[in-house]
């Protein structure tokens, strides 16, 4: 037994390296779907993927080679052998597989196919100067008067904000499907959770139009509020909105 | 020499590491990412309905749910402004998705199932975020808010039990869907556009849409088989769509449910519309040309355009399917949407628009995708459907006139200019049958007008965003479904030379696999004594 393992080490570390392949690209989507109970299958990125093989390619080798017991095994494999069948026949198939499946990459690479778009953008550009000195007025009142505003807000963001980032803030409203930028999940802890109320303030006034190149405003459906809403309504949708998100703003550092 | 063997072995292991990366590097693409909502059947162990459960449902209740369905459970929260359709009010019996008889209330496990699904297209949430224990809470809350829950105590369900598909089966339930007059509201190919729908929706302007049977993912009860069949069975309380229990035998409604189920598509989404060469130099200009098929559809989904004023909360178009072709000097797009209706008023007209930047864009930067702005102008072709003149006239489109087509340019929405005639270079024709608008617009790949007008060319990605009116929902203007930045690409056609390649790399594969081998032969691995 141990004498076949050695003899078809080439072929394990084959096999070990598809069986990763396999497991990425068909069953990870399901356990990811499971595991983070969504209801579609979550395929792994392609560049997340290759990663991944470039490392089990790797580890692969490097077990073949640490010891030189082991990687004469591993050669050994290549050599005409003591003629059992099975050898024999898997010999053939990677003599025939290897120029096929370098004939195939080849094919795939010239094969003129549609080119991908790369749509590269950053979300929180920097802060435009004049809305950097802003304060939240609301955010000094007394307590009831802060929880005024907060429900009075969040009725504000139902009403103008539920159809693209969804009801509970979590980027799933009725409409967000229809934004290949979707509309943000403010629940994710990535997002507003990182800025400061004047940011939001000025995302929400200014929307996508107020937004550098580098932040993609061609293909933002966020729209500018200002002509709509009052800055107080907009102060106000914004404690309502990380209420209704259930995050806190990023406390400011304190300025000496 | 073993030693130079390993060198050799890692080195070649990283040649083929980095052939990889390149080619999975081309693999990598914008992936288009749709959530439609899924009715979930899994109802776990029920809570008893205590007082002290009803007390914490409130609490939940008003942390969540008012806002919409009202303090009082009436449908009418401070937030249900925006919302087509309106909330659910609790203090009648409107419940929809149920597993009851027509009329009855639903049992708790249904309401469990709905509230943990959501429903797709309405604001109605998915509420799996909140724990289980709080849903069974809420739920009895709600009950509170209609008495009919404490008299039905035993609620008649109707039963389900899974009958298998067969091409009988669902040929018995096309012709039952009109023995019954499902089609009155449904449509003949289900598109939610039979006379009543139409009759109800233009006439006595009631908010009630027959389902478009097509669309799968907007089923509220979900679209498996079983659910089909209970909904069937049950209808759905205080809409048109009524209970089959009595009408149809057992038998029937599986039949028809087959035929329902065989109806309703997945949406076939993606973000780059592949445009195919038409090896023959014509290119349709019918929508019922053959040569369609030969083309690859991709559907894409459309929001109210909310971004700005007039905003439009309430679409009736969700959806749009494109398909496109090109020859050596013209292109061709045929367009395809599902709209219940065919009434064309003066201003309220069913239209369709492509966009194009005016030109293909060298870098990341797009004009915007609502219209261009002030830093990127767009093309558009734009097509509306033919309204015969007549003051107040309301008509149909008849099928043999083929609705009008101009070209424009905009940079921005309050800046939106008409080429003049001499740049009118796009044609069209748009056809009405069964429920969808089918659309075909033409224009050659090149135009004398550079500065206004697309130029095709081959293999590059060129963005697209689509616009769709609905005249009977008086969509007019700014009042449309809009998409956002797609791109369409002209395929270029396999070259010969690949082939050539493939070979000559195979024939090196090979090589370089004789010469590893022959010198692996010639100086065997040997362990050298350490
Ligand atoms: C038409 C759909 C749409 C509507 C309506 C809309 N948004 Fe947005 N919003 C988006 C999209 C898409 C993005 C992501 C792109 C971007 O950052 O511009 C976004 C981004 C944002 C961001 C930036 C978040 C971050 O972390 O960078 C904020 C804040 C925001 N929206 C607030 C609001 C508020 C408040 C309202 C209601 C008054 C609103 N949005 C209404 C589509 C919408
Ligand atoms: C953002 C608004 C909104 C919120 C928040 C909301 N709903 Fe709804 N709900 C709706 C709308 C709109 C409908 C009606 C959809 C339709 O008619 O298709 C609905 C329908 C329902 C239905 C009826 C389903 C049926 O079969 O007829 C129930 C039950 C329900 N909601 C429960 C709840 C509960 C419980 C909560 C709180 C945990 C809640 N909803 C929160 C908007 C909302
Ligand atoms: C009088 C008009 C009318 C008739 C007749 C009718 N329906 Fe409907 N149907 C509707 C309406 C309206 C809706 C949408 C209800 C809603 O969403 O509020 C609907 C919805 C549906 C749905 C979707 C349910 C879901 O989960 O969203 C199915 C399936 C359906 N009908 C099947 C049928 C079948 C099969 C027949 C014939 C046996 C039929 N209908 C007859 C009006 C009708």
């Amino acid at each position: 037994m141990a004498n076949k393992r050695k003899t078809f080490l080439l072929i394990w570390v084959l096999t070990a390296v598809g069986c990763l392949f396999v497991f990425l690209k068909y069953a990870s989507p399901k356990i990811f779907q499971v595991l983070m109970a969504k209801d579609h299958p979550m395929p792994m990125p392609s560049t997340l993927m290759m990663w991944y093989m470039i490392m089990g390619v790797l580890a692969g080798l490097v077990y073949a080679t640490t010891s030189n017991q082991k990687f004469a095994d591993f050669l050994s494999f290549l050599l005409p052998g003591s003629g059992s069948l099975i050898k024999s026949f898997l010999q053939k198939m990677l003599f025939v597989g290897f120029p096929v499946l370098v004939g195939w990459f080849v094919y795939t690479w010239a094969i003129p196919g549609a080119a991908s778009p790369v749509e590269l953008r950053i979300q929180h550009p920097t802060l435009p100067q004049d809305f950097e000195k802003l304060e939240n007025p609301l955010r000094q009142k007394d307590e009831e008067t802060q929880r005024k505003s907060i429900e009075e807000g969040k009725i504000l963001f139902q009403t103008y904000c539920r159809p693209c980032h969804g009801s509970k803030a979590d980027g799933n409203g009725p409409f967000a499907n229809s934004f290949r930028l979707r509309p943000i999940n403010f629940q994710d802890p990535g997002t507003i959770a990182t800025v400061v109320d004047n940011y939001l303030f000025w995302r929400i006034k200014e929307g996508a139009p107020g937004l550098p190149s580098e932040a993609t405003p061609w293909d933002s459906a966020m729209p500018s509020w200002k002509d709509d809403l009052k800055d107080d309504e907009i102060w106000m949708i914004i404690m309502g909105e990380y209420d209704t998100a259930g995050v806190m703003p990023r406390q400011r550092e304190k300025l000496e | 020499m073993i030693k130079a063997f390993k060198k050799g072995l890692i080195g070649f292991g990283l040649i083929g590491v980095g052939i990889c990366f390149f080619w999975l590097c081309g693999e990598v693409s914008a992936q288009s990412s749709h959530l439609f909502r899924t009715y979930k059947h899994e109802v776990p162990q029920k809570l008893q309905e205590t007082p002290e459960a009803v007390a914490e449902g409130k609490k939940v209740y008003e942390k969540r749910c008012w806002y919409c369905h009202g303090i009082e459970g009436k449908g009418d929260g401070p937030a249900s402004k925006t919302m087509f359709p309106k909330p659910r009010n609790f203090t009648r019996n409107e419940y929809k998705v149920r597993s009851t008889t027509l009329g009855s209330v639903p049992t708790d496990e249904d309401l469990f199932r709905i509230i943990t699904s959501g429903i797709e297209g309405t604001a109605m949430p998915f509420w799996n975020t909140i724990s289980e224990t709080e849903r069974w809470q809420v739920i009895f809350y709600v009950k509170t808010f209609n008495e009919q829950f404490m008299k039905d105590v035993t609620a008649k369900v109707v039963s389900v039990v899974s009958i298998a598909s067969t091409p009988e089966s669902v040929k018995r339930g096309q012709e039952l869907f009109k023995e019954t007059k499902c089609y009155e509201c449904h449509g003949e190919d289900g598109r939610g556009n039979g006379p009543l729908t139409v009759a109800l929706q233009t006439e006595w302007n009631m908010p009630y849409r027959a389902r478009d049977l097509t669309k799968g993912w907007n089923f509220k009860g979900g679209n498996t088989i079983e659910d089909i069949y209970r909904t069937i069975s049950t209808g759905f309380n205080e809409t048109p769509m009524g209970s089959y229990l009595e009408k149809l035998s057992d038998e029937d409604r599986w039949h028809v449910a087959h035929f329902v189920k065989s109806l309703a598509k997945d949406m076939a989404s993606d973000v780059v519309v592949k445009v195919k060469l038409c090896e023959n130099d014509q290119l349709p200009t019918e929508s019922s040309d053959e040569n369609w098929s030969k083309a690859t559809a991709v559907e894409v989904p459309l929001a109210g355009q909310i971004i700005a004023t007039p905003r439009h909360w309430a679409p009736s178009i969700d959806a749009i399917m494109i398909k496109a072709l090109y020859n050596k000097s013209e292109i061709a797009f045929l367009l395809e949407w599902d709209d219940s209706t065919n009434k064309q008023e003066e201003i309220f007209r069913d239209a369709v628009s492509l966009q194009f930047p005016t030109k293909i864009p060298e870098s990341l930067k797009k004009p915007y995708f609502a219209m261009g702005d002030s830093g990127g102008t767009v093309n558009l072709w734009s097509w509306k459907a033919y309204w015969h003149e007549g003051f107040g006239a309301v008509v149909e489109a008849p099928e043999n006139e083929s609705g009008s087509v101009i070209e424009m340019n905009a940079k921005g929405f309050k800046s939106v200019t008409i080429q003049p005639s001499e740049s009118q270079n796009v044609t069209g024709t748009g056809i009405y049958q069964n429920g969808r608008w089918k659309v075909v617009l033409k224009r050659t790949l090149k135009t004398e007008d550079a500065k206004g007008d697309m130029q095709f060319e081959i293999g590059k990605l060129i963005p697209v965003a689509f616009a769709v009116w609905d005249g009977s929902n008086s969509d007019v203007g700014g009042q449309k479904s809009v998409s956002s930045w797609y791109y369409v690409s002209l395929e270029k056609p396999v070259p010969k030379t690949v082939f050539a390649y493939v070979l000559i790399a195979i024939i090196m594969g090979a090589s370089v696999e004789m010469w590893f081998i022959a010198r692996l032969r010639r100086f065997p691995p040997k362990l050298e004594e350490e």
